[in-house]
């Protein structure tokens, strides 16, 4: 009868949510984007998501063991690093980029800084940020996408971010015809190679929502916040808006980035404020500075910022209510 | 549907083998008595009971063993008629060893003279607060807090309204929902009984809305009484919490720190109405109460059993535990308490016995990832990971500041964490080192002002002496 | 202090011990500003050396003569001066590293290295002492920011001392710039004081084996 029974203290069940599958849920949501990418700019595309994801895995295996930590190698979270971070390198970027990139996200953003969890930026998008100001004729060399005239080894002239933004100071010539919704929405346009593909994106923020892994406060706010700021600037042109939100790499940092966990605030007020404050952010960056996109910024900005608005937003006990009222 | 007051949080575990859907259609089941029954002095919050029977004495069924050991505290009666064969100290289930009075059970269950009063609805609330003091009545949903204190209420303070918890939120358990449905008419004259005693002008019974036919049989019982009211709650643990309780039903919150009554309400179990009717009606004492036996086990069922029964008697007759069991608890799976011993026998405070397997031992934990998942399951508002954080850093000074004391260690942060850390562990060993900080804290300042009152004094009387 | 202080323990003291950069944490604006390149660090620290070594020496002479309450005035002024002959020196004599260090140079004279040597060692310690610790605090920090330069040279721009050390490398431009001072800073100090742990740790240990 007896079984070798254990003590252990309350609560004895537990939901079954691990980091782990957490974090699968996000490589999961964030495949279609991929495979879109695969499809839009060819082979190359996969060979640097492919080093992204072993570089960012191997340096954090390889610290862990040098360091005499706990290896969490394991759980996934550097794989999602590695697919964030190669969805922001363009398609044709020469096989170095991605690696140096990886391991400045692993080592020195994720595990000097205490590994998960304990990260103040995105590592990803930090990483993103250093290769962008340090490389940034590679980092902006925008490929064609195989259905383009020219092919993937071209390199695009405009982006649609900067036509959009010349339709949006008025300059002479510039207008909305230039680019298409279609190409927008599909991915068949110039850009990094997972910010292209709305379409995917979006599904993968609809399985993730649906896995409770993201809740929509920070996507909704931020780019419901860029929609507004472009409605009222524009005089209500709708078809800019519409154009605008469907490129650059708003989806993808709404979606994926702003909503990391280590760098975004817990309580639901903080995640409203975050999210606005990134939109407003990103509307900023992309209308008036020098910088056509700004998403990565933006996102890096309020990073800095989430544990101060955590604070701002703390929770009052329950019960812990004014006495008078 | 539900009333508009929601409290903050919330989970919804699920359950492994043999939980409440199985043992729900379980009906009650009275469980032989024992040979021998084990009726530790100490089945409630306070001062243990003093044993006033000696070894070899003949004792009846109901007869009061054990007497009050102080104002917070409640006898305890033999639940079987016998020979005492030994008064020892025995392990209850948290570990801790407490006297208990063994009793031969010779199995003629014969009844002490019962004190049943003539007229149960005339007695005066003091009269009532005696009666259910000498029965023994203790809280039966598991924190055992003596019924007749909880009852004694302060002159400044107002009893407008008796809540009764019926909501049963832990996974598993179903004694209180067959109690409920099988004995509703007993519940609500315990509860008509308690508003006509003390004049409270309303009752309401929460249940949560899983318990259809517990709900429909205590509307009907309650159909004559207007001022009893049945409300449906929804699924959500820990809807039972006292304070999460009240503001479901009432739409009041008990202020932190504070106890119910601050707003006018009582809770009860529904188990502790259905004791209280026994003893005012029929005189009987709490020797007896449902158990569910759920989980690993063969047949699981709801047992009436008699304080004392080992618990060994119980897993044998729900067939045993099987295969691949790890933990045994006592209670529900969320709060409660596990255990190795199987001869502990069954208190007043034990709803429930549970085999569970694998899932019941803690993994291992890693970094948090700060998913907030812990803020939005908390039902008191509090930030577990930041409380985590000061407690494990010892800044017990913050955690205190974060609300710890506020924690009513329910176990939904550590339940939902994907990171799988020992939240409600942490905070639990907090709240103790903060409570006993604050007690050096009062002491120290009760030290330093004797201390100046002193030297007041000794300067008062120097210049007295001048001015004399 | 146990032990008396001696000429060569104050130099060595500035040197490694309590080196302004990686252990004192002084002097950060120039640290991060100017090392670009190694001969930018070079230059910089020996033009604050210059100034540290004269200031300790006459705030040392005049230590007695200083009244208290005006002190910080007093050693703004000794400051200044020695500050004012390095700008001007350089004006006439290295105008390109002038323009480059701008005005960094005249900042010298707010620099915390400067003041707090100042202030907690020269104003309480004879001038022998008091050259010894500016000597050691100055090369302490000329390594310290010349080391500093030269990592984020060599990774900045491909260079060593301005010349072309690796042919065909993309040079990483963030690391010119001051997120790459920061990094760089960052991780030096997490290995320097790494290393003075681990030396710390052994010579303990072989006290210990000793006794």
């Amino acid at each position: 009868m007896q079984h070798n029974l254990a003590i252990t203290p309350s609560p004895h069940v537990r939901s079954g949510a691990t980091t782990r599958r957490i974090m699968q849920d996000v490589c999961i949501a964030l495949a279609p984007a991929g495979i879109a990418s695969v499809i839009l700019f060819g082979g190359h595309a996969a060979v640097i998501i492919a080093v992204c994801v072993l570089t960012c895995v191997l340096t954090e295996y390889v610290y862990q063991r040098l360091m005499n930590q706990r290896v969490t190698a394991g759980d996934w979270s550097a794989v999602v690093t590695g697919l964030l971070l190669a969805y922001n390198i363009p398609a044709n970027a020469p096989i170095w980029i991605p690696i140096v990139g990886s391991v400045f996200a692993i080592l020195i953003v994720k595990q000097l800084f205490g590994g998960i969890g304990s990260n103040f930026m995105n590592p990803a998008l930090t990483a993103r940020a250093v290769l962008f100001v340090s490389w940034s004729s590679i980092m902006t060399a925008y490929p064609n996408t195989v259905f383009m005239t020219g092919g993937v080894d071209t390199v695009s002239s405009a982006t649609p971010l900067a036509a959009l933004g010349k339709v949006f100071t008025g300059a002479e010539g510039a207008s909305l015809a230039d680019v298409g919704l279609a190409d927008l929405f599909l991915g068949n346009c110039a850009g990094v190679l997972g910010e292209t593909c709305k379409l995917a994106l979006i599904l993968g923020g609809i399985y993730l929502f649906i896995r409770k892994v993201i809740d929509w406060r920070i996507p909704v706010c931020m780019i419901g916040t860029v929609a507004v700021m472009y409605l009222l600037t524009s005089g209500f042109n709708a078809e800019l808006t519409l154009k605008e939100l469907l490129s650059g790499g708003l989806m993808l940092g709404a979606i994926f980035m702003a909503t990391d966990y280590a760098t975004s605030p817990q309580t639901n007020l903080g995640r409203i404020i975050f999210g606005v404050g990134c939109g407003l952010l990103l509307f900023v960056i992309r209308a008036y500075a020098s910088y056509p996109e700004g998403c990565s910024f933006a996102i890096l900005f309020m990073n800095v910022c989430s544990p101060l608005i955590d604070r701002w937003t703390a929770p009052t006990p329950f019960g812990e209510v004014k006495q008078h009222g | 549907m539900f009333g508009k007051h929601l409290f903050p949080g919330g989970i919804h575990p699920a359950e492994g083998t043999n939980g409440k859907a199985v043992n729900q259609r379980n009906a009650i089941t009275e469980l032989p008595a024992p040979k021998r029954v084990v009726i530790p002095l100490s089945q409630h919050i306070g001062a243990p009971a003093k044993a006033i029977v000696k070894k070899g004495d003949r004792v009846l069924m109901g007869q009061m063993i054990g007497e009050a050991g102080g104002f917070v505290s409640a006898p305890v009666h033999a639940s079987v008629s016998g020979i005492v064969a030994d008064i020892v100290p025995v392990t209850m289930f948290n570990g801790s060893e407490i006297t208990a009075i063994v009793i031969e059970n010779d199995f003629r269950d014969e009844w002490a003279p019962l004190d049943a009063p003539a007229d149960p609805e005339s007695l005066s609330p003091a009269e009532t607060l005696q009666r259910i003091r000498q029965a023994g009545i203790v809280g039966m949903g598991g924190a055992t807090f003596p019924t007749a204190v909880k009852l004694t209420i302060a002159p400044d303070k107002h009893f407008e309204k008796l809540v009764i918890n019926g909501a049963e939120c832990e996974p598993y358990l179903t004694a209180d929902h067959r109690l409920m449905l099988e004995q509703a008419d007993a519940i609500i004259d315990a509860v008509s009984l308690i508003l006509r005693i003390f004049s409270v002008p309303e009752a309401i019974i929460g249940v949560e809305e899983n318990k259809p036919d517990a709900i429909d049989a205590l509307r009907r019982a309650a159909s004559g009484n207007p001022a009893i009211r049945v409300q449906a709650l929804p699924v959500r643990y820990p809807q039972g919490g006292e304070k999460q309780l009240i503001h479901a039903l009432t739409g009041r919150t008990v202020p932190a720190g504070k106890l119910p009554i601050e707003t006018g309400c009582v809770v009860m179990n529904a188990g502790t109405a259905f004791a209280v009717h026994e003893a005012l009606r029929e005189g009987k004492p709490l020797i007896r109460r449902v158990t569910t036996v759920g989980g690993l086990v063969a047949k699981p069922n709801n047992w009436l059993v008699r304080i004392g029964t080992p618990v060994r008697e119980l897993l044998r007759a729900s067939g045993g535990t099987q295969k691949g069991t790890r933990t045994l608890i006592s209670g529900g799976p969320m709060m409660g308490t596990a255990f190795t011993e199987i001869d502990i026998p069954v208190t007043k405070g034990c709803s429930g016995i549970l085999a569970l397997g694998r899932e019941a031992i803690d993994p291992e934990e890693s970094p948090c990832i700060r998913c907030g998942r812990c803020m939005r399951a908390c039902p008191m508002n509090l930030q577990p990971v930041r409380m985590d954080h000061a407690i494990r850093a010892r800044r017990f000074d913050e955690a205190d500041k974060l609300g710890v004391m506020n924690c009513i260690e329910c176990g939904a942060c550590t339940f939902v964490c994907p990171a799988t850390r020992m939240l409600t562990q942490s905070f639990r060993a907090g709240k103790r080192i903060v409570t006993i900080r604050r007690n050096q804290q009062k002491a120290r300042e009760e030290a330093e002002k004797a201390a100046l009152a002193a030297k007041a004094a000794a300067e008062q009387s120097k210049t007295d002496g001048k001015e004399a | 202090m146990a032990k008396k202080a001696t000429v060569g323990k104050t130099f060595f003291n500035g040197l490694v011990t309590e080196n302004p950069t990686f252990t004192l944490m002084l002097g950060m604006c120039p640290t991060l500003g100017v090392t670009t390149a190694a001969w930018n660090g070079i230059y910089m620290g020996l033009a604050t050396t210059f100034v540290l070594v004269c200031s300790n020496l006459f705030i040392s002479l005049l230590r007695k003569i200083i009244p208290d309450k005006v002190r910080i005035p007093c050693y703004i002024i000794v400051i200044a001066s020695f500050v004012t002959m390095v700008d001007l020196f350089m004006q006439a004599f290295m105008p390109d590293m002038r323009a480059i260090l701008g005005s960094y140079i005249p900042l010298i004279v707010v620099n915390c290295i400067i003041f707090a040597r100042a202030e907690s060692f020269a104003a309480k310690n004879g001038p022998h002492l008091a050259l010894a610790d500016g000597l050691g605090m100055g090369l302490g920090f000329t390594i310290s920011i010349t080391c500093l330069a030269a990592i984020r040279e060599i990774i900045g721009s491909g260079k060593f001392f301005g010349m072309e050390i690796l042919p065909g490398y993309e040079p990483m431009a963030i690391m010119t710039k001051v997120p790459g001072g920061f990094i760089t800073l960052g991780i030096m100090m997490i290995l320097v004081n790494a290393a003075k742990k681990a030396i710390t740790r052994r010579r303990a240990a072989r006290k210990e084996a000793a006794a």
